[in-house]
């Protein structure tokens, strides 16, 4: 037994599996907790060997920037260790995600309550993006929330840095993974796209922060609607599904847009007001929504100036996380993969994603969420 | 009638009784009821707030002339606080300044404000206090301990009781101007706040508003169908027995009002939203642990941005390419330059402040980026 060897029994002797939770097509989740203290963990059993490239890229990118990134709104990777031919991956155990909490029709979201789910989101957003790294995936899925109520980003499997120097590579692997991204959403999550910003639509080669905000923008929405906000069904459909909601873009709005890769022309919309579908959400939110779904990429609001907008500032202050509405813990223990960091392409996540999107329970959603009343503030706020 | 001139040599205020039909049934004279001047008459708003005062027994100091005579006399008060009747304020200050003939100070046609309070004293007050407050707007948060900002709030109301006994009126002025000058910047940044907050404030109760017409409408829609469903249900049962033979009579009635019956549960199934808001503050209300106001950032990271100056450009042939893109191709995506080089920067003072092999690094020998 070399020195590696023995420095990867040491590790692996800290954690304990107890019973599986899930698995996807590329690993097998378990929960364990450390043997030394008995905190609860998810191990993360990447299958290697399923692949002929060898490991799966998606792991690659896990290990390789959540080694970087400790942030309390970042979920935390505590270890890495093989066992056999397998690599584990270690993770903080988050027990619901917000996708959950969004669907759970018995909470109630008050403003303070989304504010605080926000200012979270763009903490832990803001920290990838000034160590230049782009999330690119998020949604409410991927959004997990911790037991004392704490929300935390999952899910750096279509993570990569950006603004590289040496970026004439860097194109060429963007290409690579904007291709990657859209076969992704094409074949496997087909929802993946809901959150898609619509110059990696058009297939844009260089993009940076921005597109992350607009996932974000995304998910603010739909935490108001309680409903997916631009829900399309291909990407056809997604950038229909945008143009229709916010208006076509003009080259005045968007410079160049037209000459962008995959350009087609969409139909002409004109742009509704926003206030007709957010009826409720103070003038400070509507603002900052609008700010992360512009259309020119580098008139979108950053996370750091997302970060100081009246919209955090404006009374009722946001919630207290321990105060968050949260979901009950699941009855069944064996919940796909996802519930556990997110980081899956299994076909049973996207089925689950596709059921909801059919037309009953859109329906009854959205005669829920027009009843919702944002405007009450928190007692004692 | 003897009896009403009698009180009226005794000096005492009588109202003129309409002649005729209207006088009331007994003969007693009425005394100005001190109700008028208590509740006071004048301009109400429609909550029924006075915002404009006057009485009955409104006579203008200047001219003499009364509201008995003269029925559109309307007083308005001037910055020395003394009433005066439109027709003189004409009279005196359309020239241009002229002295208060009550006290001598000179006043201006545009000084002059509609009374809002019997008292002209509250009414004083309350101007000098509306100043204070915008001069001496700073908060707790503006102060390092709980004793200091007593000790200006202490400072605030020694100056406004000041401005209204009128002592040391010259001193009081260079202690507000002093402040003014001190604090000019967080006064004005409060004033802001405050601004903002006022808006919010009216919003919300203008969205509040808006959300309980929907919900209002939307009550009222259900309502409609309900009853529609009821009717249509009572319509069914007749067909259903017209078309029904006699034996089946009771059975076709059971059968239609056990479907009824399913259909309204199923239609209850569920808490209404309401319960569920009161459940979510109940839930909360429990929890000890406050909100607090949001933190853009938790820690120094851009504090210490001036470890390098980022030029406007550099000689840079990798991305010749984006940047000599006149058409946007490029840039239409959102891919900036400027962060490559800002990257690099970065990364070279990155280490700066760091001693070597300090407690950055992990277990595992990785050094970890951190929050600290």
């Amino acid at each position: 037994m070399d020195a590696v060897e023995k420095a990867n029994a040491e590790r692996q002797k800290r954690w304990v599996k107890d019973q599986k939770i899930g698995e996807g097509t590329y690993a097998v989740v378990y929960r364990g907790r450390e043997a030394s203290s008995g905190r609860q963990v998810a191990i993360k059993k990447i299958k290697v060997g399923l692949f002929k490239d060898g490991l799966d890229m998606s792991a690659i990118r896990e290990v390789k920037y959540l080694r970087e990134l400790k942030h309390q709104n970042i979920i935390e990777l505590l270890d890495v260790f093989s066992s056999k031919t397998n690599l584990n991956l270690v993770l903080e155990f988050l027990e619901s995600d917000l996708e959950r909490v969004i669907k759970d029709r018995s909470l109630v979201f008050l403003p303070a309550d989304i504010k605080s789910w926000m200012a979270m989101t763009f903490r832990g957003l803001e920290f990838c993006h000034r160590n230049w790294i782009l999330h690119r995936d998020l949604k409410p899925n991927n959004l997990l929330i911790a037991s004392d109520g704490q929300l935390k980003i999952a899910d750096f499997g279509l993570a990569r840095d950006f603004a590289d120097p040496g970026y004439k590579m860097t194109c060429q692997v963007i290409t690579r993974c904007v291709c990657a991204a859209v076969g992704y959403s094409r074949d496997s999550d087909i929802n993946h796209g809901w959150y898609r910003p619509p110059e990696l639509l058009f297939g844009s080669r260089y993009y940076s922060t921005a597109v992350d905000i607009w996932s974000v923008g995304c998910i603010f929405a739909e935490l108001m609607l309680r409903t997916p906000y631009l829900a399309g069904e291909s990407d056809m459909d997604q950038l229909n599904t945008i143009f229709r909601a916010l208006g076509s873009p003009t080259e005045q709005d968007w410079p160049g847009h037209t000459k962008l890769p995959d350009y087609v022309p969409i139909g002409h919309f004109t742009r509704a007001p926003l206030r007709d579908l957010f009826t409720a959400a103070s003038v400070d939110a509507l603002n900052l929504l609008t700010q992360c779904l512009i259309y020119e990429p580098k008139k979108r609001i950053t996370a750091k100036d997302a970060l100081s907008h009246a919209y955090f500032f404006a009374p009722p202050y946001p919630s207290h996380p321990s105060k968050l509405p949260k979901t009950s813990p699941p009855v069944n223990t064996t919940q796909p993969l996802d519930e556990i960091d997110g980081n899956t392409l299994s076909g049973k996540n996207n089925r689950k994603r596709k059921l909801s999107s059919s037309t009953d329970e859109t329906k009854t959603r959205s005669a829920v969420a027009r009843r919702l009343d944002f405007t009450k503030t928190t007692p004692g706020s | 009638m003897a009896a009403n001139r009698m009180n009226f040599l005794q000096g005492k205020t009588v109202r003129k009784v309409v002649a005729g039909g209207h006088s009331r049934s007994s003969s007693t004279p009425q005394l100005s009821s001190t109700s008028t001047t208590i509740y006071g008459g004048g301009v109400k708003d429609p909550s029924g707030r006075i915002t404009e005062y006057s009485s009955e027994d409104d006579q203008c100091p200047v001219c003499k002339s009364d509201k008995y005579l003269e029925k559109k006399l309307r007083l308005l008060v001037s910055s020395c606080y003394h009433k005066m009747c439109e027709s003189c304020i004409d009279r005196l200050f359309t020239l241009g300044p002229a002295p208060c003939p009550i006290c001598n100070k000179v006043l201006r046609k545009l000084a002059f404000t509609p009374q809002t309070f019997e008292d002209l004293g509250v009414e004083k007050e309350i101007a000098i206090r509306r100043r204070i407050a915008k001069e001496f707007n700073k908060h707790l948060e503006d102060f390092p301990s709980l004793r200091e900002f007593n000790d200006y709030l202490e400072e605030v109301e020694d100056i406004t009781f000041n401005l209204i006994n009128d002592i040391d009126v010259v001193g009081t002025e260079a202690r507000i101007a002093k402040n003014r000058e001190a604090n000019a910047a967080i006064i004005r940044e409060n004033a802001r706040k405050e601004a903002q907050y006022a808006l919010t404030l009216q919003q919300t109760e203008e969205n509040e508003r808006k959300e309980r017409e929907l919900r209002a409408e939307e009550l009222r829609r259900e309502e409609e169908e309900e009853r529609h469903a009821r009717e249509s249900g009572k319509r069914e049962i007749i067909d259903r027995l017209e078309r029904a033979d006699g034996k089946n009579a009771s059975k076709v009635i059971r059968e239609t009002r056990k479907a009824r019956a399913e259909r309204e549960a199923g239609k209850k199934g569920g808490p209404t939203q309401g319960a569920l808001m009161r459940a979510r503050v109940a839930a909360t209300a429990t929890v000890a642990a406050k909100d607090v106001p949001h933190v853009p950032f938790q820690d120094d990271y851009y504090a210490y941005q001036d470890r390098y100056l980022l030029q406007p450009v550099y000689v840079d042939p990798v991305s010749e390419a984006v940047r000599q893109d006149r058409e946007g191709i490029m840039r239409a995506g959102g891919y900036k330059v400027e962060e490559a080089w800002e990257r690099a920067l970065r990364f070279a003072v990155a280490g700066l402040d760091l001693a070597p092999l300090g407690d950055t690094i992990d277990k595992g020998g990785d050094v970890i980026m951190s929050t600290a």
